[in-house]
């Protein structure tokens, strides 16, 4: 394994592949405070040549986080297709770029030796991708899920409906509700944040949610993100429950610190597969995003970027429905700028869907961030040619309980005209049935939130 | 001091009508509902009913007396078959309404009957008051916030018709028509009239029949009448211009209509008629209780929807009153108030709004405002406490608030030296700091009860209950007592 | 008809300069400098009413063409902070709605990357001391910093601070200098007089500036209070950037963690209005002295 490499006149040379890992990041300020980033432009580059020279098995044989010590990389680990791992590992990481850009390289070959990447792999190879490439490459693969209903149709484009109160008032959040449907929000799940993380609660929120879905027969998910054991009590309660949501990272340490294991999530999955409402057989969602260990000091001193791709090789073995990442949303101590969520954004959307994650991306940025509302349309717009599966939909982009800006339900329909998307299909044939929607394009009478009250 | 988040009371309803008399007692839930690092916030937030009891025909003594003693055997009665004993009881009102409150003794009973019934159950009546707290019940408040829809509820009764309108579940309007199905009494299921009362005999004026006590009565003979009657209730809805039997009938001023009405629901006895298939056919069917109810209520429904009126369905019909009462009657202040606990609790406040618009800039302008309106009405000279009411400070400033809690202890000087109980109500959330600023500003030792976020208007008068939630948050009933106006 | 002819000598102007613009006689640099002179030239109308300014039309304007049920609509709109009922252009938000949320955003970032002005602080007689950030962009990437004073701050609080007080209060920058300027100059007052009214010592309150919550946790090693009371502003949200909170820390150490403060958050005046604020924590700070303790600890005693 060379860890040390020459850019013109400089010689660059490094410690472990862990350093080499974080300084072939580009610049984000999460990896500055922890002290691990690449100190000048050369040696950034420096690092990304060592890395292509790198082959998979020598990545294989050096996870950053050691086995014995950590759940996440057991996960990864035990998880992994070892005869397909066996095919690949000769290749370097510069050969992997180049054979996922590759014409003849289809997504679903991707998506067949994804079963031999490790989670560091996947990060390694991003590392040497440009905004385009990892456009490119994201692009090729589709990942459908089934719930209720099948996200990731080809063609189509959905939203989680997001219609957070400041006090969890259900009046106020049936309103805003009832704002994103009329403009063809909500297709990929109708998920509320709980200010009050606990059963009554959670069960009055589910129970209002899943009444009004009946109702309207509006075909679609329902899941209040609550944390998983919350979530898991009123199940046991009788909630309607369809999706199970939890927020993941990717060490033990900052997974603790979440308050949750591999022995919690099996069981919340058993749980919902006996007792949720849902058809399945993808019944779980997870939040992600770079930073997370950061900000909860179990970082390790492993960089973002490659913690993130762990969190997915954690992800993916509970096959959720959905996954949605919100690196914006961690903080300038992390991601500081617009510029910074949009690689940020676009790695993780490839990442995720290179481990074969029905990947979402939330293009957000909170009030103390170098960030605005041009940096965010931007970062839709390229991760919807990217193929992200959904975004979310906040009323006007501002949710009021979370204090932070994401994709608004106009931005929702915007994206899909813009590039020829559709809802998917059942909960399009719903929007005809209600009068929003007719041949893909809103009507009239869309973004008028009192066509349920007649 | 221990601090749950929630708490329990129970409330008691008392409706004392023309025609029954009925009681319901229902737990309220009070909890703090805010989250955790937020300041508290109390709130009631369920109702329930946990006991209805019979409906009694009212007892009387004679045409013009209430029979106190039936009346309070009743409350005894159902408090032993709900398990209760009155100082289980938390709160609640009595409500005397319709024909009943024109009785001779109607203000000595419901005073005595409210103490009798528990602690702090408060003395009611008023015709606004009881058309909201029907509308209340019967579930028109709710849903003309649920469906976003004007609504407009008519309690229609033995004596009169009490009609509240609701928009986005607050009542907007109010009215009172002396149409009620009990205004002509007959022997039961037969048809002969033995009683005709006062605005029975107008409406038998105007209508051009001429019956009599002791005359019997055929179908035909009637439903002129009742459809004469009904058409004055119909008729408070549709305009402004009334005729002149539905002017001498209104006991009130009439509707404004500023609102267009797109449902009307029908509470009180006769309402289950107004909802039925199938009006009476005979006069049996007609008089089944001495009266005339059932045929009021057919009729009623036929002119409504004549005039094209869409009937909506209440959850409570001939309850409504009495739950509205039980469960509605209640408010609760502000949940950062200042005061002692051992003030309360306190009846009978008479309030007075020295302030008429904004409060003025100085501590000496506002005393000064202040000493005129006890003056003009005399507080000083009587035994009882007033509650000074005003919306606002000048402004939310701290500088705003220390002046006027200058200028109320200027102001209320000669009130205090008598060593009576300062007492305000404030509609800003203001309470605590303007208690602290009094407290601040004087060396007397003070009795004091500061609470805010209520609305209260001059000369009405208010009972304030203990302190719930371990001192975050008082109960306090407005009541309206027309024997005092 | 004042303000008619200010309107037109503004127009000759304009088509003067831009005349001589075209014939190269004028710099675009410069004309822009001349236009804002003349400008400048017109009296600015004290009256808020003055017809012409342009401001946000109210936010009770039905902004969707023929709803279903307007009084819903309302409604809803009542029900929630949410830009719900706002109405669209194509898929587009309104004008008027797109020219509001980039306000609310400008406000909101002002609020964070401004800072508290000397003149508040002279205003409200408030001695000020630094964390161990230097500027504004290591305070927000570097939290780290906003939790300890700098070395200079350390001095001037041992040199001038009354020592063991029983209660210490510390206005805090935070994310927000809008919460600051808007909430303390009634807070304050109403806190300290809540606390004096009852004989309570309280320290001079200082302020801090790029300070995060766990500042107190150092200052109180130095003054060695009973109670240390962080006013501090919260990040901002696009609803309102005045929003602040009070952070209360009994008898910290280095053990403390974030479970053992008791907090108080939402002041402002679309919340509990700091004035109202001021005598409720002056209530809690006693209650927490009586306790000996705060945070989880101090809820378990209640």
């Amino acid at each position: 394994m060379i860890l040390k490499a020459k850019v013109y006149n400089k010689v660059f040379a490094f410690k472990s592949l862990k350093e080499v890992m974080s300084k072939a990041n580009e610049e984000k300020s999460g990896d500055e405070l922890v002290g691990i980033a690449a100190t000048s432009a050369s040696e950034r580059v420096a690092a990304k040549l060592i890395l292509s020279n790198l082959t998979l098995e020598d990545i294989y044989n050096n996870p950053v986080i050691p086995y014995e010590e950590d759940e996440v990389t057991r996960a990864i680990y035990d998880g992994l297709n070892l005869r397909i791992y066996q095919e690949i590992k000769s290749w370097t990481v510069g050969y992997l770029r180049e054979y996922i850009l590759e014409h003849k390289t289809s997504g679903d070959a991707l998506l067949h030796i994804s079963r031999g990447l490790t989670s560091e792999m996947i990060a390694a190879v991003a590392k040497l991708m440009s905004t385009m490439d990892l456009v490119c490459g994201a692009k090729k693969m589709r990942i459908q899920s089934h719930c209720n209903t099948t996200l990731g149709v080809p063609g189509t484009l959905a939203f989680r409906c997001q219609p957070n109160h400041p006090t969890d008032n259900v009046e106020g959040i049936m309103a805003a509700l009832k704002e994103g449907l009329s403009y063809g929000s909500g297709d990929a799940v109708i998920g509320i944040n709980p200010v009050e993380d606990n059963v009554e609660t959670v069960t009055r929120l589910l129970e209002t949610v899943k009444n009004f879905m009946t109702k309207w027969e509006i075909p679609t998910q329902n899941c209040v993100l609550a944390h998983v054991t919350t979530q898991m009590k009123a199940i046991e309660k009788g909630a309607p429950v369809d999706l199970v949501f939890q927020s993941i990272a990717g060490t033990q340490k900052a997974n603790d610190a979440f308050g949750v294991n591999k022995e919690i999530l099996d069981e919340a999955f058993a749980l919902v597969q006996r007792k949720g409402t849902a058809t399945g057989p993808n019944l779980l969602y997870f939040e992600t995003g770079q930073g997370s260990e950061v900000s909860l000091d179990a970082h390790l001193g492993v960089d973002m970027m490659t913690l993130e791709a762990r969190t997915y090789g954690y992800a993916r073995n509970y096959r959720p429905f959905m996954t949605n990442n919100v690196s914006g949303f961690i903080g300038p101590e992390t991601i500081y700028s617009g510029r910074e969520v949009l690689r940020a954004d676009l790695e993780d959307l490839f990442m995720g869907k290179l481990h074969g994650l029905p990947m979402g991306i939330a293009p957000c940025y909170t009030n103390h961030m170098k960030m605005d509302q041009n940096d965010q349309e931007m970062g839709t717009l390229l991760c919807a040619m990217a193929g992200s599966n959904f975004f979310m939909g906040v009323a006007g982009g501002d949710d009021v309980m979370l204090s932070y800006q994401d994709t608004s339900f106009h931005d929702d329909a915007s994206t899909r005209e813009i590039l020829g998307l559709r809802p998917l299909p059942e909960f399009e044939k719903w929007l005809e049935k209600m009068g929003i929607m007719e041949n893909g394009l809103l009507t009239e009478r869309a973004g008028d939130p009192s066509i349920f009250d007649k | 001091m221990p601090e749950s988040s929630s708490q329990t009371i129970t409330s008691v309803g008392i409706d004392i009508g023309t025609t029954t008399t009925q009681l319901v007692i229902s737990r309220l839930t009070i909890e703090n509902t805010a989250s955790g690092t937020l300041v508290p916030h109390v709130e009631i937030t369920e109702k329930e009913v946990i006991h209805r009891s019979q409906i009694y025909f009212t007892p009387l003594l004679d045409r013009d007396l209430i029979n106190a003693v039936a009346v309070s055997k009743i409350v005894e009665q159902e408090y032993l078959a709900a398990g209760l004993t009155p100082d289980k009881i938390d709160t609640g009102a009595v409500i005397i309404t319709g024909e009943t409150a024109k009785k001779e003794n109607a203000k000595a009973i419901i005073d005595a009957l409210a103490g009798f019934a528990g602690d702090f159950v408060v003395a009611t009546a008023g015709a606004n008051l009881e058309g909201i707290f029907a509308g209340k019940g019967s579930g028109a408040a709710l849903f003309s916030a649920q469906r976003h829809q004007v609504v407009i509820n008519i309690d229609v009764g033995g004596g009169t018709s009490n009609y509240a309108m609701f928009h986005e579940g607050k009542a907007v309007e109010s009215t009172c028509l002396n149409v009620g199905g009990h205004l002509i009494e007959f022997e039961p299921q037969g048809d002969r009239i033995t009683y005709i009362s006062e605005p029975a005999k107008m409406a038998l004026h105007i209508s051009g029949q001429r019956l009599q006590v002791g005359e019997r009565v055929t179908l035909a003979q009637l439903r002129p009448v009742v459809k004469a009657m009904a058409d004055c209730v119909v008729e408070v809805l549709k305009t402004t211009l009334l005729s002149e039997l539905t002017r001498k009938l209104l006991m009130t001023p009439s509707l404004r209509l500023e609102h267009p009405i797109r449902k009307v629901m029908i509470s009180g006895g006769v309402a289950d008629y107004v909802y039925s298939q199938q009006g009476p056919t005979t006069m049996s069917e007609v008089t089944a209780y001495g009266d005339f109810g059932p045929l009021l209520g057919w009729e009623l429904k036929n002119c409504l929807e004549t005039a094209g009126f869409v009937l909506e369905k209440p959850n409570e019909t001939v309850r409504a009153t009495v739950i509205g009462t039980g469960t509605q009657s209640v408010n609760l202040s502000g949940s950062t108030i200042h005061l002692q606990e051992k003030t309360l609790p306190m009846r009978n406040v008479m309030v007075i709004s020295p302030f008429i618009s904004i409060i003025p800039e100085s501590a000496q302008e506002i005393a000064a405002m202040i000493k005129k309106e006890m003056l003009r009405l005399q507080i000083d000279h009587s035994e009882s406490s007033v509650a000074l009411a005003m919306k606002e400070p000048r402004s939310m400033s701290f500088v705003n608030i220390n002046l006027l809690a200058q200028g109320v202890l200027l102001g209320m000087d000669d009130y205090l030296s008598q060593n009576k109980p300062l007492i305000l109500v404030i509609e800003a959330d203001c309470g605590k700091v303007l208690g602290q600023c009094i407290n601040a500003n004087t060396n007397r030792p003070l009795e004091m009860v500061c609470i805010d976020q209520l609305e209260v208007n001059d000369c009405d008068y208010i009972d304030i209950g203990k302190p719930l939630m371990g001192g975050r948050v008082v109960p306090v009933v407005l009541k309206t007592l027309v024997f005092n106006r | 008809m004042a303000v008619a002819n200010n309107e037109l000598e503004k127009v000759i102007i304009q088509s003067v300069l831009e005349e001589l613009a075209k014939k190269g006689l004028l710099s675009t640099k410069s004309k822009d400098h001349v236009m804002s002179a003349a400008m400048m030239g017109t009296p600015l109308h004290s009256d808020d009413s003055s017809d012409d300014m342009v401001t946000f039309p109210s936010l009770d304007e039905m902004q969707i063409s023929n709803p279903i049920n307007a009084d819903a609509v309302k409604a809803m709109k009542k029900s929630t902070p949410a830009r719900i009922g706002i109405g669209r252009a194509g898929t587009r938000p309104k004008t008027m709605s797109w020219l509001r949320f980039l306000a609310d955003h400008a406000v909101a970032q002002d609020a964070v990357f401004l800072d508290v002005s000397e003149e508040f602080l002279n205003n409200n007689q408030l001695m000020s001391v630094q964390s161990a950030a230097t500027t504004k962009d290591e305070f927000l990437t570097r939290p780290d910093l906003g939790r300890r004073l700098s070395e200079e701050a350390v001095k001037i609080i041992s040199e001038k601070c009354e020592k063991n007080v029983q209660v210490q209060i510390l206005i805090v920058d935070g994310l927000s200098s809008s919460a600051i300027e808007a909430n303390i100059p009634d807070l304050l007052p109403s806190l300290m007089q809540g606390l004096k009214s009852s004989g309570i010592k309280v320290g001079a309150p200082f302020y801090v500036k790029y300070g995060r919550v766990w500042v107190q946790d150092h200052v109180a090693a130095l003054v060695k209070a009973e109670v240390i009371v962080s006013l501090i502003g919260e990040r901002p949200g696009l609803g309102t950037a005045e929003s602040l909170s009070a952070y209360m820390i009994y008898r910290p150490d280095e053990k403390t963690v974030e479970a053992d403060r008791t907090v108080i958050s939402n002041i402002h005046k679309g919340g509990i209005p700091p004035v109202e604020a001021g005598a409720h924590l002056a209530d809690v700070v006693k209650q927490i002295l009586a306790a000996k303790a705060s945070g989880v600890k101090f809820n378990q005693q209640k």
